[in-house]
């Protein structure tokens, strides 16, 4: 089995690279403790992978996957498997990571990360395909926890203790994505700090923020990525510092995508808070 | 490990549940399979599946609109989201990288009857997916015309070619490049639509996009090379064109410009593969 060893204290503040802004950052090699991007922007467009491979020779990467879909009642997708491992090889990351969710069921991939019930048989099937990919990339991922629209019925494991036993079971580590915490909590009613709590301090392995906004006409926050992080957001995030210490953290931003700029005002911020902890808690 | 190991019995349940939720996102629309298996907490379980819905439509149709964004301003964006969404739920992806997604949208278009008004928007989408192709597909190094020039005069009919993996040809009867590069003028000028059609070469060169206007014979010469034809057989295709076509001439333009990438020995004759299978291979890069 593959497992998870907790990269060395790390306070350094990143942004999400999206390909409009990676001729900027090519070009003025912005001051930035990371960068992070999505592996399916990269997978099939070599003309991006040469830019990115020119930025890794200043930037340490992270690859987030996006469509492994590693929640699905099926086999995993070998060929895409393949190709993300070929990238990865590639790139050679200081982090990967995917999702606690499924994207694609019978050769159809629907571009969302959809929610999966909380059972012991999706437990067993995705540990599964976490140690599946696992074994292909020859290191271990983190796994990112969802933001909620709906819960099942069927479901009977809390989430914060669903993503547990995965880090027990298959050796991954999580990353824990602080606004989708607190918007599924918004969602589903829990209570965001108790989440916190239960996830294992020793396994988190990175931080990610992003904006959301509140959906029309009902109370249900949507998670868009396409603002800047708010103030309750802000807060939830000292709260994981508090309890994590000193870890990567990423602004994400997707839609409505602004200038460069705004991303790096929003990972300085983030990069203040991380040096704030690491003096306050350099453990 | 679930490595090559069936899929258990128990897990069809989920299967069936997910099954469920890809129709109520990305099929008809229809809840109510999926509604059953979800808690309300206030909120119609319909409106929770709907978030998801709207999400993956959102950023599908944004994802297709930015590989065909004359197109999009062509129709209108109103038009364009309502073509997309037909599209979406007819040909879902089954890529996961969306630069990948819309290689049939030309052809969907093509047979989308609200849109035979413009009979030149298909072409133009052609035209788009040609340029998605070049902006994300790395240059090759060229075959060295030295390297070219040791193949036996007696094996030249069966030479084949492989061309810059960048390239696409496409043959419209509309001035599709003019349509083109007229929308990318805040005012649009008029564009002569009666000023006759393109045989039209699209490729990466470094950090270009770039396309040429052949004439009819160079363009059907390289498009059967790029086709896979052996070196006899692109020559029948431009001499159907002009009987005075040099082919000498045509073979030292395509290595000196750079499209030619590697070459293979072929002794038997190649037929025209279908253009579908041009798709097929232009979609799992």
């Amino acid at each position: 089995m593959v497992t998870a060893q907790r990269p060395a204290p790390n306070c350094s503040a990143g942004i999400g690279l999206r390909l409009p802004h990676v001729a900027k950052v090519v070009a003025t090699r912005p001051k930035l403790g990371f960068i992070e991007v999505h592996a399916e922007n990269y997978m099939a467009n070599t003309v991006a992978l040469d830019q990115l491979l020119n930025l890794r020779r200043d930037y340490s990467v992270s690859v987030h996957g996006v469509a492994l879909s590693l929640g699905s009642a099926e086999q995993l997708d070998r060929i895409h498997l393949d190709r993300f491992k070929a990238l990865i090889e590639c790139v050679q990351p200081m982090l990967v990571s995917e999702h606690l969710a499924w994207s694609a069921i019978g050769g159809v991939y629907l571009n969302d990360l959809l929610p999966l019930p909380y059972t012991e048989e999706s437990l067993d099937l995705f540990c599964g395909h976490v140690e599946e990919v696992q074994e292909a990339l020859g290191r271990p991922l983190l796994i990112e926890n969802p933001a909620s629209y709906l819960r099942y019925s069927q479901s009977s494991i809390p989430e914060a203790e669903f993503l547990t036993e995965v880090v027990r079971r298959a050796g991954c580590g999580i990353l824990c994505d602080v606004n989708n915490i607190y918007i599924s909590a918004r969602n589903l009613r829990f209570d965001p700090i108790a989440y916190l709590d239960a996830l294992p301090i020793e396994a988190i392995g990175e931080i990610h923020l992003a904006g959301h906004h509140t959906a029309e006409g009902v109370d249900i926050l949507i998670d868009d990525h396409g603002s800047r992080v708010v103030k309750p957001v802000w807060d939830l995030h000292a709260a994981a510092l508090q309890r994590f210490g000193p870890v990567p953290a990423l602004i994400e931003w997707d839609a409505n995508l602004p200038a460069l700029e705004i991303l790096l005002d929003e990972a300085r911020h983030v990069q203040e808070l991380a040096d704030a902890c690491c003096h306050v808690d350099p453990a | 490990m679930c490595k090559s190991s069936p899929m258990p019995a128990a897990m069809s349940t989920l299967l069936e549940l997910q099954m469920q939720l890809r129709h109520a996102v990305l099929g008809g629309g229809d809840t109510a399979e999926i509604v059953v298996a979800i808690r309300g907490d206030g909120l119609d379980p319909a409106a929770r599946v709907g978030i998801y819905r709207n999400h993956a439509f959102a950023t599908l149709g944004a994802s297709l609109q930015g590989t065909f964004p004359v197109v999009c301003r062509l129709v209108d964006k109103r038009f364009f989201a309502y073509a997309a969404h037909e599209y979406l739920r007819k040909h879902p992806p089954h890529s996961r990288c969306l630069v990948e997604y819309g290689a049939d949208f030309a052809d969907f278009l093509a047979n989308f009857e609200p849109c035979k008004a413009l009979p030149y928007l298909a072409d133009v989408a052609r035209f788009e997916w040609a340029l998605n192709i070049a902006a994300s597909v790395r240059e090759a190094a060229p075959l060295p015309l030295q390297v070219l020039a040791k193949v036996p005069a007696s094996k030249a009919a069966y030479l084949t070619l492989h061309l810059q993996p960048s390239l696409s040809y496409v043959v419209s009867p509309w001035p599709i490049d003019a349509i083109w590069q007229a929308n990318q003028e805040n005012e649009v000028p008029s564009v002569d639509l009666a000023s006759g059609g393109a045989g039209l070469e699209i490729r990466r060169t470094r950090d270009a996009i770039a396309w040429l206007r052949l004439d009819p014979a160079t363009f059907a010469f390289r498009r059967a090379l790029a086709d896979g034809l052996v070196l006899a057989a692109a020559m029948r295709s431009a001499t159907v064109q002009d009987p005075a076509f040099d082919f000498a001439a045509a073979l030292q333009h395509i290595v000196g410009e750079g499209l030619a990438v590697a070459y293979g020995l072929s002794w038997e004759k190649k037929t025209l593969k279908p253009r579908l299978v041009d798709l097929a291979r232009k979609e799992a890069r």
